[in-house]
Formats: C-alpha cells, structure tokens, sequence
C-alpha cells in the first residue's frame, strides 16, 4: 500500500502546485518539494524491494479505456532521477527565475513546472498506450512552454518552435507505434505480456525512432542544442538531465516489452557509439557555454544506448554476464549524467546569471568572484569527462568492463565490442577536451571583459541544489557498490530470466570504490600537504610569467575557438565550420577580422534540405486549395463522376 | 591485511624511489652520443630536494586549484603506478578491470595539469593544453586497442593476468605501438622537446611554465613515475615474465626498463622533433600498429 499511497501524495503535491504556482511562489515550492519527496519515497521502495512492483487497474474507465499504472523497477530507477532534479530545479529556480527578475513569467514557469513534472512521471507509471500517449504529448507541450518563458528573444522563440516541430515528427512515429501494437495485440494495455506476441518486433524500430528523436539520438538531436541553450537553465537542467532521458526509457522499456529485429542491438549500439563520438566533436567545438552541455548530452545518451545496445546483444546471444554489467552500467549512466548534467546547467545558470552571457570566450577569471559556483562546476566537470573517483566513472568502467567481456568472449558480437571500445574511449578524451575548455575559460584566467569584474556570487537556492547534486556525484563515486542491488533489480525488470536472488555487488566493483575513497583522500591530503609547504617556504603573488612579457593582457588568452582548433580540425568534414576572414593589407592596416562558426550542421545540411523538400511539396498541394468556388464545384463534381464510374465498373464485373 | 599494507607501502617507495632515475639516464645517453660529459644520472634528485625547500611564486590570477592540481595529478599518476605489477612481485592492488582505473587515472592527471596551466591565463601554456588535450584523443585510441589485444589474448581483464603472459605473436606490433605511446605520453622527442628553449615549440613544458618550488617538484617529479610507468607496462606487455623463474624474471624486467629508457636516449639524441602538424600521422601510425597487434591476438585465439 506504500507506493499508492506516495503516489497519490505526489499527484496532490503537484496539483497544489499547479493551483499555486502563478500566484504562491513559496507555497508553490513546498508543494512540489513534498511532491518530489513521495516521488523519490515511493520510487526507493520499489528499488529497495519494500515492494517488489506495483500495478494497479482502475475499475471506471476514463477516456474510453480503464486506467492501468504500473511502477517497476525499471520505470523507479528514472522516476527517481525525476524526482530529485524536479525538486532541485524548483528549489533553483527560487533565485534564478524570481518574481523580482521576472514578474511576467515567473508564476507561468511555477506552473508550467509542475505539469511538466507530474507529467513525466505518468509517462514513467503509464501501462496502457493511450495514457502513456497522453502523459508523452502534455509533457511536450509543458516543456515547450518552459523553454519559452522568456519570449522575447528571436532565438528563443525559433528554438522553442524547432523543438516543438522535431518533437512532434517524433510523437508521429510514437502514434503509429501505439496504434499498431493496439491493433495487433487486440488492447491498449502495455507490459510484459508483449513480448510472447508474435510479428511485434517490426514495431520496435517505429519506437526507436520516435523515442530517438526525444532522446536526442544522434541525428535526430537537431532540436536538441538550441532548445537547450536558449532555455532558462533550471529547464535546461531538467530537459537535458531527465526529458531526453524519458526518450532513453522508452527505447529501454520497449526493447524489454517487446519481441526484438535480430538486427536491433547492433543498431542501437552502433548509434550510440556514433552519437557518443560526434556528439562530443561538436561539443568541443561550441563556444557558448550551454550549447557545450547540451551537445555534451547528445554524447551521454550516445554512452547510455552503447549500454543498452550491448545489453540487447548479450541477451540475444544469451550472454547474461556482460549483457547485465553493461545494462546495469547504462542505466548508472542515465543517473549519472542526470545529476551531472544538472549540476553543469545549475552552474552555467548561475554563470549566465552573474554575467548575462554565455559567450565562453567573454568569460574567464570568474573563480574570484563565485568561488562555489566555479569549485561545484569543477567538479560537474571531472564527473562528466568521466575521471575517477567521481560518479560518471563508475557507471562507464561498467560499460566497458560489458564490452571487454563481450570482446574476449571470441564471439560475433566482439566485432562491435571492439571498435565501440575505442570509440567510447576517442569520446571520453574529448570529453575532457571539452571540459577542460568548458571549466578552466569560463572560471580561471583573467576576465576577457568588463561584464565579469561586476558579476555575483549565485544565492543560497541556487547554490543549495548545486550542493546537493555535487555531494551525489562523490557519494556515487566512492560507494558505487551500494547501488548494484537497486540497479540489478531494474535489469531484472528489463529481462527476468537475468534477475539473481540475493545477490552482492561483483567484487571488483568493490574495490573500485575502496580504491576510489583512498584516492580522495590522499588526494586531498597531498593538496593540503603542498598547500602547507608552499606557505611555509613563502609564498609570493607576481605577474603571469608569460617568458618575460610583462604587459599580459586578458585578449592574450586562449579563447574557446583557439582551444578547440586542433582537434576540431580533425573534424572538419562533419563541423564544417563556416570562416570568414579579412586579412590585414597594406603598411598599416587598419582593420583584420576572423569570425569562425561552427553551425548546426546535421541541422543545416542534413534535416534543413529533407524539411524544406517536404515544405515545397506541402505548397505544391495547397495550390489545390485556394478559395476559388467554381473549381470547389468542378472537384466535387469530378469526386461523384468519379465515384460513379467506380460504382459502375464494380457492377459490371 | 597487515602483510597486503607493508606490500603496498614497499612498492610505493620501490616507486617513488626509482622513478627519477629515469631522466637522468636518459640525459646520460644523450650526453653520451653527443660526445658530452652530461649532468649525474641523480640529477632529478638533487632538483627535487632544491625546488622542495624553494618559495612559491603564484601568478596572480591563479586561484588555489592552482596549487591543488598538481597535487592531485601526482596521486593520480602514483596511484595509476601502484595497479601495475611488477614482474613476479604482482601489483599492490589487483580486481577486474583495473586496467580501465589505470588508463582513467592518467587522464585525471592530465585534467589536473590543464586545468592548472589555463589557470594562469598565459597563451603559451592555453597553446600546451591545447596540443596535450588533442593529441591525447588519439593516443587514448592507441592504448585501448593495445589493451583491448592484450585482453584478447590473454582471456583476463586485470593487469596481473593480462600482463604475466607475453603479447605473443602480435609482441613486435604492440611494441612499436606502445613505444610511440611512450613517447608522446610523456612528452618526448619527436613529439615534444623537454630541452628546447622555445616554449612555442613544447607541450608538457608548456603548460607548467608557471610553477615553481614544490608543485613543481611534485609535477616534475609525477612525469618521472608517468615515465617508470610507460616503461614497466611496455616491458611486461612484450616479455613473457610470467613464464620465467621469479629472479630472472625481476632482471628481466629491470633490464627491459633500461633499455626502453635508453632507447627513449637514443631517439632523442638521433631524431629531431617532428613539426606538429606532422604528430597526429604518427600517433595514427602508433594506434594502427596497436590495432594490427589486436587483429593478431583475435586471430591468435581463434586459432
């Protein structure tokens, strides 16, 4: 009775929520605290095994069909996820999209935030097509009205409108999926049952696509930069830490549910390792800060579908060992890089607050003046270049400790083992390329311009989630084994025939995270050992050595474009970055200029042609259309003759 | 549990110890082709000692993250060294996909030292982390396809068992691949020259030329284990050691060292750095010839 009854205590919250919100800020808050906290309660019940699942049909019907909600462990590992950033985005947003800043938006955000929680997590319980479908359309439409809080902005209007239109061609291939399985199976109920139906596995590449283009697979991610850019950064936060991944669960919790193509587990796989390198390519290349994380996104859903790829091959090659390791690794990662990922967006948020840009190259020197902001953002990055002893390397040790196994297995599966190995790796060191870059300009450095010197530390709401999440990426990281239980329940949710009674965390994973609590301390303990010393042989503060210069300016520095040059050159065939360059002329030129881009090019050359060809048909037959009332008469006439004439040929056969 | 610890802290002194031997030997041979008397092969020791006791001179934009990371990078790269066994004397802490901890621990290091060069604010040392950062994507392709071969070969996921027996027959490809990994991992000729006087022209020199007194000495002192690390991983990823009785597997192991090191001499005194557009083919190169050794390995096992 303990999951009902959290749930119901949750769905209140967040009603209360979007009763208050547009006029109660604090009530508001509390409301959607408590709804979080029954979210979080009863998705830790299901993974803790209180309750093993919890499926619940309703007796009335509603819409046609009966209700039917199912919480298992699987739907609980991202119903959690959602509950804490949903908690920790409203406590964020407090500070960061106050009433005082805002008085236009700010109550419509407290509203719309609440829908798009509440919504979410019906997404996660749904169990019949026609809720799930519902749940997924209004959890669209929240976001879109989330992104477009500020709506003034030309960019935000466009990125608004590009999501929206990307999600829907999604949602378009979810709706032939729902009515397919509706008409094959007889209902609308979803669940286990399915898999033992014959002639369903066809259906799993319509999912596929339609969850891909919500989880921002590579390259269906096109919507995916520009949305998460230009929206406030506590939505950025939950739309790129939790949004895409219900796109990740849809492709997990149908490749559980439903038969698989034999095909199935290598494609997925080998998007994901696509996605996971390019993704990372284009990252690297970004100078605005948030556009960075949001590709950096394209890249961890890459991580996470090379888990889940794998753990499809293991399953059909029946390959329970490293099939699970890899599983259980990716659905780490989607707790991982939900919790990272917000940290990294609560901090650009608070960057973009202080300064009002998110140009990395107008930044720099900003550790004077948010000492906390730039230490958790430090930290939000070692996580998500995927350095030990943090979080995010857990979770990917496990996946290429699934991909090792499948490799040395000898078997066919270790063709694409192998190759995605290396793969995963190249985008690991770009990662920390990226972050590295992302970081270090942002927050080291001397201030490349005026805007800086005046910014402001974030205040005690928004520092307070940042905490939060920064805390959870070393608990994580230093006691990994603690969450094998939970996450092995989830893998048995996905496949029973891999569930194991009572079952320890593998040994290695263990030592692990004793190897990674030694190492935090000894690190900690030589900084301060160094620190020491350093202060007791005297320390002095003197100019940038610069070899001799002594008239250092802040334009001197590196900027993002100049660190990314080298290895984005390596890119060039797929950035294709847009120069414009005048070059200097005569004795005493007066003017030089080079302006380098790197555009979205999946979108511009790829998904821009294929929409416009669709545009220009579009117009083509609306020429059909044009409000003339004769040529009405003429079809109309034309449609019965022809009519007729069909009637008549039938009749005569 | 005593006897793991008195272990570990030995192997940690065997480590630290030796580690700074290595450049000096390297200079040794150096000064030895060019017809020079060269500085003493204790040379790294004597300018730890001094930069230990030296002051400090912070630049002024450098927050304490400055001092910090190369604290933290030299415990990474000594706690990378500690997974490594050390021929018949296996490694102070062995478990199932150690060698992945390893692999991230030195790119933890490298973070660290970025991360420190850009706090300065300095073009030259955003010019070193550039290369450094770029460079290193290929170079991690190189060493997860050497271990990926070792792996394959040896059927194990942790360095004692991957590394006990030999590469086999793929043993020449994986060394000429690991050596290339060698060099550019720590910042050799041709792909970085320590000695230049051109901070233009260099990478790891680059990026540290604001620290003095001890982080200095902790960084310099780092690369020397990163150095010891490379060599003893090379060696023991080529030479079947586990098949040789302990003594003689202990020399062979010292003696292999030796000559990587002297090889790393003997490259730097014959080989002019290559220009850097010229790097990424070579770190192609060593990522293709790591990739042959695992197709010889994948066939070898299949055999």
């Amino acid at each position: 009775m303990i999951v009902p009854g959290l749930l119901s205590v949750a769905a209140l919250g967040f009603l209360a929520g979007m009763v208050l919100g547009p006029r109660r800020p604090r009530l508001w808050l509390a409301a959607t605290l408590v709804g979080s906290g029954a979210l979080l309660a009863a998705a830790l019940a299901v993974l803790l095994g209180e309750v093993p699942e919890w499926d619940w049909r309703g007796t009335f019907s509603l819409g046609g069909e009966r209700p039917h909600l199912r919480l298992d462990a699987l739907g609980a590992v991202f119903l959690a996820l959602l509950a804490m950033v949903g908690g920790a985005g409203a406590a964020y947003s407090r500070n960061y999209w106050s009433d005082r800043d805002y008085p236009r938006s700010a109550g419509r955000g407290r509203f719309w935030w609440s829908v798009l929680v509440a919504t979410m997590a019906l997404v996660l319980v749904a169990a019949n097509g026609l809720y799930f479908l519902f749940g997924w359309e209004l959890f669209t439409v929240a976001a879109f009205f989330l992104i477009l809080l500020e709506s003034r902005g030309r960019n935000v209007r466009a990125a608004a409108w590009l999501y929206l239109a990307a999600s829907h061609v999604g949602t378009l291939c979810l709706f032939a999926f729902f009515a397919l399985l509706a008409e094959r199976t007889g209902s609308w109920e979803l669940g286990p049952q399915l898999r033992g139906v014959a002639g369903l596995a066809p259906l799993f590449w319509l999912a596929l696509g339609g969850f891909g283009v919500k989880a921002g697979l590579f390259p269906l991610h096109v919507w995916l930069p520009s949305a998460h850019a230009n929206a406030p950064s506590h939505v950025s936060a939950i739309l790129s830490g939790v949004a895409i991944k219900l796109g990740v669960y849809g492709i997990v919790r149908f490749s559980g549910w439903l038969p698989l193509p034999a095909q199935a587990g290598w494609i997925v796989i080998g998007l994901g390792a696509v996605g996971a390198l390019f993704g990372i390519a284009f990252a690297f290349a970004q100078n605005d800060l948030k556009r960075l994380l949001a590709y950096c996104s394209v890249e961890n859903v890459g991580v996470i579908l090379i888990g889940v790829g794998a753990a499809m091959l293991g399953e059909s090659h029946g390959q329970a060992a490293w099939g699970r390791l890899a599983l259980i690794g990716a659905l780490l990662h989607v707790w991982n890089h939900g919790l990272f990922k917000a940290l990294l967006f609560f901090g650009a948020g608070s960057v973009l607050h202080a300064t009002g840009t998110r140009d990395i190259s107008r930044l720099g020197g900003l550790w004077t003046r948010l000492p906390w902001t730039a230490g958790l953002f430090a930290l939000g990055a070692m996580a998500v270049s995927g350095l030990p002893p943090l979080n995010g390397f857990v979770s990917e040790w496990l996946i290429y400790l699934g991909l090792f196994d499948a490799g040395i297995e000898h078997g066919p599966v270790a063709w694409a083992a192998m190759p995605v190995t290396i793969m995963l790796g190249m985008a690991g060191a770009l990662a920390l390329a990226s972050f590295a870059k992302a970081g270090a300009l942002v927050f080291c450095g001397a201030p490349r311009t005026k805007r800086v010197a005046h910014a402001h530390e974030a205040g005690p709401w928004m520092l307070g989630p940042m905490l939060v999440f920064g805390g959870a990426c070393v608990a994580i990281g230093l006691a990994p084994a603690a969450l094998w239980l939970l996450l092995s329940r989830a893998a048995a949710a996905w496949n029973p025939a891999w569930a194991v009674a009572a079952e320890n965390a593998p040994s290695s994973l263990h030592s692990l995270g004793i190897a990674h609590a030694v190492l935090a301390f000894l690190a900690l303990g030589a900084a301060l050992l160094l620190w020491r010393r350093a202060r007791e042989n005297g320390l002095r503060r003197g100019l940038t050595w610069d070899c001799g210069y002594a008239k250092p300016a802040a334009r001197m520095q590196y900027t993002g474009g100049s660190f990314a040059g080298v290895a984005a050159g390596w890119f060039f065939w797929l950035l294709r970055p847009e120069r414009t360059v005048q070059r200097p002329h005569g004795l005493l030129p007066e003017s030089a200029r080079r302006i380098e881009r790197v555009p979205e090019t999946v979108l511009e050359k790829l998904i821009g042609p294929l929409a416009a060809g669709v545009l220009r048909m579009s117009t083509a037959v609306r020429r059909l259309q044009h409000g003339r009332l004769q040529y009405y008469i003429l079809y109309l006439v034309a449609g019965l003759a022809a009519l007729g004439l069909i009637v008549l040929w039938e009749g005569s056969l | 549990m005593m006897m793991t610890f008195v272990g570990i802290v030995l192997r940690l002194a065997l480590w630290l110890l030796l580690a700074p031997l290595l450049p000096g030997i390297i200079n040794k041979v150096k000064a030895w082709v060019a017809g020079r008397r060269g500085p003493p092969v204790l040379q790294l020791y004597y300018d730890l000692a001094r930069l230990w006791k030296k002051g400090v001179v912070l630049s002024t934009l450098a927050s304490p993250g400055f001092i910090a990371a190369p604290a933290v990078g030299w415990v990474a790269v000594v706690g990378a060294a500690l997974l490594l066994p050390l021929g018949p004397a296996a490694a102070g802490v062995s478990f199932r996909g150690d060698v992945l901890l390893l692999i991230y621990l030195l790119a933890l290091a490298r973070f660290c030292t970025v991360w420190a060069a850009l706090e300065t604010g300095s073009a030259f040392e955003g010019m070193g982390s550039v290369r450094e950062v770029s460079y290193a994507v290929l170079t991690e392709a190189a060493i997860l396809a050497a271990v990926l071969s070792l792996c394959v070969h040896t059927g194990g996921l942790s360095l004692t068992t991957i590394l006990a027996p030999s590469a086999g027959a793929g043993a020449a490809l994986l060394a000429a691949g690991l050596f290339t990994v060698l060099l550019a991992e720590n910042c050799r000729v041709p792909f970085d020259d320590p000695n230049t006087h051109l901070e233009l022209t260099m990478i790891h020199e680059a990026m540290i030329l604001d620290h003095s007194g001890p982080p200095l000495a902790a960084i310099l002192h780092g690369a020397s284990v990163k150095l010891l690390l490379f060599s003893v991983l090379l060696v023991q990823a080529v030479l079947p050691l586990g098949a040789l009785p302990p003594l003689l597997a202990t020399a062979a192991l010292a003696g292999g060292v030796l000559a990587t090191t002297v090889g790393v001499g003997l490259v730097e005194s014959l080989l002019a750095r290559f220009a850097f557009k010229q790097v990424p083919f070579l770190l192609t190169l060593a990522f293709v010839l790591c990739l042959f050794a695992l197709l010889v390995a994948w066939k070898g096992g299949a055999a």
